[in-house]
């Protein structure tokens, strides 16, 4: 009960025009970029973190979130119109999107039933972090440096692990993006650090011109590629909402899909790495076992309630160890903790007790974003098609000036645009070569952190590795860490052996 | 072409992350210090243990890589790259709002041949959004080139 107290206090942060026009801006935004086929969240909330400079810190963050939950909902867009996934969790939605609008000729109604079902999942994701958020936050503060230390260990082998088709270079990644951390200064001493003499590199790579370069500029030397690939939607009548409105029976048919996968997406969003594409996936298989009026993948209500839920439930559920633990559990969850540590917060156990007003003024504007963001994404039907078919080859010399400017206005100097050149490169090259950048980035955000806990941990323990096993919250997740390595590595011996007798 | 069994980009990036674990390793043992007696773990002491890994996967990442399919990269992919570079170049001269604008009509009238009507529309759009949230509402102030800049005193 106090913790809803505690929101309506939250909700009085909001309430400011300011926060609330904020909110609106952040879900417009993040609705456009996320359905432009090609974007896709993660890019486009790096490419819009500039835009919250102007902003109090409560502000900035409460746009950073609506941006990062708007995502979700556009990337089902030109899944369901164009069968172009706008994100990864979308890929899910398209297999029963796109024959909805096409085959059965439904178009609007499929629109609708994901926009509904995204509400539903969202809101079911956002109360159970109302609850669950201090609850975790609570279990936080009996961590010590070794806990931590094994829960950050945690969080980063398992989304180098599972992003990406190979674990070996989703792990080379999280190191590099560790070390490249470590550049600047010593968190500990404040000693200079691996700055090679230069005196830009003394303050370290600065986040944001890294982000933009390594996800939004990469993603402009692999759009190139797709510049010829022709967007067109195939529509034989015009998009309006009142043509897309759901019967009631329809209704009835949303419903149970979206608030079984609304919990299951939550809970899938609460652990490191599976984040929204996970929880899309398992919504759908879910969906599997449970009786369908029309059979999946043939343009099933059911199908895109299912996914659409699931994943806009994960994006609402992953804020819970984001918030309480400091802990993200995707990529773009890792330039949302970025975004708050750029502002002076530091999300873990501390937060909700030390800053009550942005910790539950960040949670309620995510329930108000959820509601704009559903009567604006009803209100772009009509002009869906013309959003989604901006041509590709218009796109990457407009995304290019974003990218340098964006990368520009953050420290007002060359060296900022030079930073996100250079990361841009080497996230294209790494990129195409089946390296993922998402586990650089969450290192990266997240070595500070885990070098000052371990540093601690072995202080404490006068350097014995025992510190880590002694307790049963640590051994706990050192057992979860080895099982994360050793899983992919058994399985992989046991295929081949059978592989061999076969 | 690169084949599947010729060297190429895909072992490379290895041999480099290698490299770079490497460097971290040996500054930190030998400039940044790894453990005091008294004190504990000293600044090399982190990066130090990374770098050891990070030595060991890339050796099983290399090892791996052979049996990676090439991936060449199409020379066209590279173009937004020079482009940039272009900016960044052109900025210094001229400043960035103008090297932004040549970068514009350049590509979208003379690389990907649109009308004027389409290239002009297109500029003056990002232009309006550059100058207006960045430059107005933001307040970043945009380099003016040696150009402007000798005007300017």
């Amino acid at each position: 009960m106090e913790n809803l107290f505690l929101l309506l206090d939250g909700f009085q942060v909001v309430f400011t025009l300011q926060n609330v026009l904020v909110t609106l801006l952040g879900a417009v935004l993040g609705l456009i970029v996320g359905a432009m086929p090609g974007v896709g969240s993660l890019a486009g909330v790096a490419l819009l973190l500039p835009l919250t400079y102007r902003f109090n810190p409560t502000t900035a963050i409460i746009m950073l979130g609506a941006l990062y939950y708007s995502n979700m909902y556009g990337g089902s867009f030109s899944a369901i119109l164009l069968n172009i996934p706008g994100d990864t969790p979308a890929v899910m939605t398209a297999l029963d999107g796109y024959p909805m609008a096409m085959k059965r000729k439904r178009p609007g109604q499929a629109l609708f039933t994901s926009n509904i079902s995204s509400f539903v999942g969202g809101l079911i994701g956002m109360l159970i972090l109302t609850f669950m958020g201090p609850a975790l936050a609570d279990l936080g503060l009996k961590f010590g440096p070794a806990e931590m230390t094994a829960l950050l260990l945690v969080a980063m082998t398992s989304i180098g692990w599972l992003v990406g088709k190979n674990p070996t270079k989703g792990v080379v990644l999280t190191l590099v993006g560790i070390l490249i951390a470590t550049m600047g200064m010593d968190t500990l001493t404040g000693s200079p650090r691996y700055n090679f003499g230069s005196m830009y590199l003394l303050g370290g790579i600065p986040f944001t011109p890294f982000v933009i370069g390594s996800v939004g500029f990469a993603q402009v030397l692999k759009l190139v590629s797709e510049k010829n690939n022709k967007v067109e939607a195939h529509l034989e009548e015009k998009l309006t909402i009142k043509g897309s409105l759901l019967t009631r029976h329809e209704l009835r048919r949303l419903l149970p899909p979206a608030l079984r996968s609304g919990f299951l997406g939550t809970f899938v969003g609460v652990l490191p790495g599976a984040g929204a594409t996970t929880g899309s996936f398992l919504g759908y298989a879910l969906q599997k076992s449970f009786k369908s009026e029309e059979e999946l993948g043939t343009g099933a209500i059911e199908g895109v309630a299912a996914c659409e839920a699931a994943n806009n439930a994960a994006a609402a559920g992953s804020f819970a160890p984001l918030l309480a633990l400091g802990i993200p559990g995707s990529g773009t969850g890792a330039v949302l903790l970025g975004g708050l540590m750029m502002w002076g917060l530091n999300p873990g156990p501390l937060l909700f007790s030390t800053q009550p007003d942005f910790c539950w003024g960040l949670i309620s504007s995510l329930f108000l974003a959820n509601l704009l963001t559903l009567m604006i994404a009803l209100l772009i039907i009509p002009f869906l098609i013309k959003i989604l078919t901006v041509p590709i080859k218009l796109m990457i010399p407009a995304i290019t000036v974003i990218c340098i400017v964006g990368a520009y206005s953050t420290s007002n100097s060359m060296y900022g645009v030079l930073v996100m050149f250079v990361s841009g490169v080497l996230g294209f090259v790494l990129d195409r070569n089946g390296y993922s950048t998402a586990p650089m980035l969450l290192s990266f955000v997240l070595a500070p952190l885990l070098e000052s806990n371990m540093r601690k941990a072995f202080i404490i323990s006068r350097g014995s590795i025992g510190i880590f096993f002694d307790k049963p919250i640590s051994l706990v997740l050192m057992l979860i860490l080895f099982a994360i390595i050793l899983t992919p590595i058994v399985r992989g011996v046991v295929t081949k052996i059978q592989g061999s007798k076969g | 072409m690169e084949t599947k069994k010729s060297f190429g980009v895909r072992m490379l990036i290895p041999i480099l992350t290698a490299v770079f674990g490497i460097v971290f390793l040996f500054l930190g043992l030998t400039q940044y210090g790894f453990w005091h007696e008294l004190r504990g773990p000293l600044p090399g002491f982190f990066p130090t243990l990374v770098g050891i890994v990070l030595v060991i996967i890339s050796a099983l990442a290399l090892f791996q890589s052979f049996k990676d399919p090439a991936r060449p990269v199409p020379m066209e992919n590279w173009l937004p790259a020079v482009g940039a570079l272009g900016i960044i170049l052109g900025t210094l001269v001229f400043g960035m709002l103008f090297s932004i604008i040549a970068f514009l009509i350049i590509w979208i009238r003379y690389y990907e041949k649109y009308s004027w009507k389409t290239t002009i529309t297109t500029t003056l759009i990002l232009v309006a959004i550059v100058v207006g949230v960045f430059m107005f509402w933001l307040q970043v102030p945009f380099p003016k080139g040696l150009i402007l800049d000798a005007f300017a005193y």
